[in-house]
């Protein structure tokens, strides 16, 4: 794809990059800059850097946002994709592109909406990479209730399947080293969900299958960037970011199916002081519990086609639960996802239709992961997804069984 | 037989571990300490270590980035008298963590389970 490209200072070589992709952020997109540059020049100032805005043709002035800030002597470069053309993973696809072109050693990718970035996390994000690791993801300070799709979707579904234990896998902020960039811009694996919101749980998926050194880097604040209702955030983002995973699941049989039990990655970014808390996450129980009902109300004739007989059961008995006594037991939902994936593998049902009858169940979970968790720290509720990934990959052998069934 | 590594500054944990490992038909080798904990591992060559935390010369947490950073997929198991320092972010770099008892059970499945991890690499 032909992009358009703004590089006022001539760069044509650097040793570290930092990209922002975005899309109609120019309310946003100064504060992540500034940020980053002030983590170039001061973490790295015996490299040469840039920062690069990958954009979307956006129509609110993001770009004229982004060169308009105070880059602290770091140069800026903008591109982005021809007008019409959308998604996070283009921006990212074209960042890649330019990271080659750079001969850049790493780069790092962070939100353009990020709010509470400081420049130590350019500095966590890059420095593994000079010591040797590909591919570096995120460790956020995070709400017990932000990132239920992380929580009860990539992050066991990712761990279980491919054995590393990748916390934030569609974190959003993420480092690379060159050769990893290259690695990913010449996979014959990009399609449309990964040029869009798929790119992150695609990326680290191809990370965890080259069995490059992964690092995790602890960045110490909470990240917060648009406001979002965990009741309401399952979409479009959702729905990409499942059917991503379920194609690779696809690619990486032989993969997946001889890993069992799973390894820590290294861990990156300590001493740095008091650790701010994460802010308070509302969430609508009866969101959560009306959108189950109806889900199960209307998809029960499915249900009853895709999923096992031990499973449809375990789901009939849970739909007639109140809701102070809501639970989806761990198994049972390990195995719905499995159910799913085997049904979009051998294509039992329309794909587009297995993520709507899957969205209500992810609703149940959500629902039954805050009941569990409501009166734990957030210490415990991590405690209690740790277990949750535990059953994960002991429930493995259902899914390797059925899916050569 | 795999080879298990014993990082414990107390030797009455360290003969403990090593009598019922050995019993098990592991191969033991005892480190009182973790400095020089790279180079030991260069001369052991071990399958697995079991990590104590709380070690009067060295922090096993400090111990444990140090193993990762230089041997990325060798298991470590952190073996602690405190189920406290699993809140710390630096234990996310230990393939599992058992609170130290004079049953060795959980420990030694947890041995087991490290030994059988397949992972693509």
């Amino acid at each position: 794809m032909k992009f358009q490209e703004d590089n006022p200072s001539g760069i044509t070589k650097a040793d570290l990059v930092v990209g922002i992709p975005s899309y109609n952020e120019a309310s946003n997109i100064a504060y992540p800059t500034e940020q980053a540059c002030l983590g170039l020049k001061d973490y790295f100032k015996d490299l040469d850097s840039v920062i690069i805005n990958c954009d979307n043709s956006s129509t609110d002035g993001t770009g004229k946002a982004f060169r308009d800030t105070d880059s602290h002597g770091i140069p800026q470069m903008y591109v982005s994709t021809p007008r019409g053309i959308r998604g996070r993973g283009n921006n990212v696809k074209n960042l890649l592109r330019k990271v080659l072109e750079l001969d850049a050693k790493a780069a790092v990718i962070i939100d353009a909406s990020l709010k509470s970035i400081t420049p130590l996390w350019i500095k966590n994000l890059a420095e593994p990479v000079f010591k040797d690791f590909a591919f570096v993801a995120p460790l956020y300070v995070r709400h017990k209730y932000d990132g239920t799709i992380t929580n009860n979707i990539a992050y066991p579904l990712t761990r279980s399947l491919y054995g590393r234990r990748v916390r934030q896998p569609i974190g959003g902020d993420f480092g690379l080293s060159g050769k990893m960039a290259g690695i990913f811009l010449k996979s014959p694996l990009w399609d449309e969900d990964v040029s869009q919101f798929g790119i992150d749980i695609w990326m680290t998926t191809i990370a965890v299958n080259e069995g490059v050194p992964i690092c995790q880097a602890f960045l110490g604040k909470p990240k917060i960037s648009k406001p979002r209702d965990p009741t309401l955030e399952v979409g479009t983002m959702f729905r990409q970011m499942v059917i991503t995973m379920f194609n690779l699941m696809g690619v990486f049989h032989d993969k997946w199916a001889t890993t069992k039990w799973s390894k820590p990655t290294a861990i990156f970014g300590f001493g740095i002081g008091d650790v701010e808390a994460p802010p308070a996450i509302k969430v609508s129980k009866d969101k959560l519990y009306i959108k189950f009902r109806e889900g199960f109300n209307n998809h029960w004739d499915v249900y009853r086609s895709m999923f096992s007989s031990e499973n449809i059961q375990k789901i009939r008995e849970i739909a007639s639960l109140d809701i102070d006594h809501f639970e989806m037991p761990i198994p049972v939902w390990a195995r719905v996802l499995f159910d799913c994936a085997i049904g979009y593998h051998k294509k039992t049902l329309d794909r587009g239709k297995l993520i709507d009858i899957l969205v209500p169940l992810y609703y149940g979970m959500t629902l039954s992961f805050v009941n569990k968790t409501e009166g734990m720290s957030h210490q415990q509720a991590e405690e209690y997804l740790e277990d949750m990934c535990l059953v994960f990959e002991q429930s493995k052998p259902y899914l390797t069984y059925r899916w050569s069934q | 037989m795999p080879k298990v590594l014993i990082v414990d500054d107390e030797k009455h944990i360290r003969l403990l571990y090593a009598e019922e490992l050995e019993e098990e038909g592991y191969e033991v080798a005892v480190a009182s300490d973790g400095s020089g904990i790279l180079e030991r591992i260069e001369k052991e060559k071990p399958d697995v270590i079991i990590l104590d935390i709380k070690m009067v010369s060295s922090n096993g947490l400090d111990v444990l980035q140090e193993i990762r950073n230089k041997f990325y997929n060798l298991p470590v198991i952190l073996c602690s008298a405190y189920g406290s320092y699993k809140v710390d972010i630096k234990s996310i770099a230990a393939d599992a963590y058992v609170v130290k008892s004079s049953d060795l059970t959980e420990l030694k499945k947890k041995i087991a389970q490290v030994l059988e991890t397949t992972v693509p690499i």
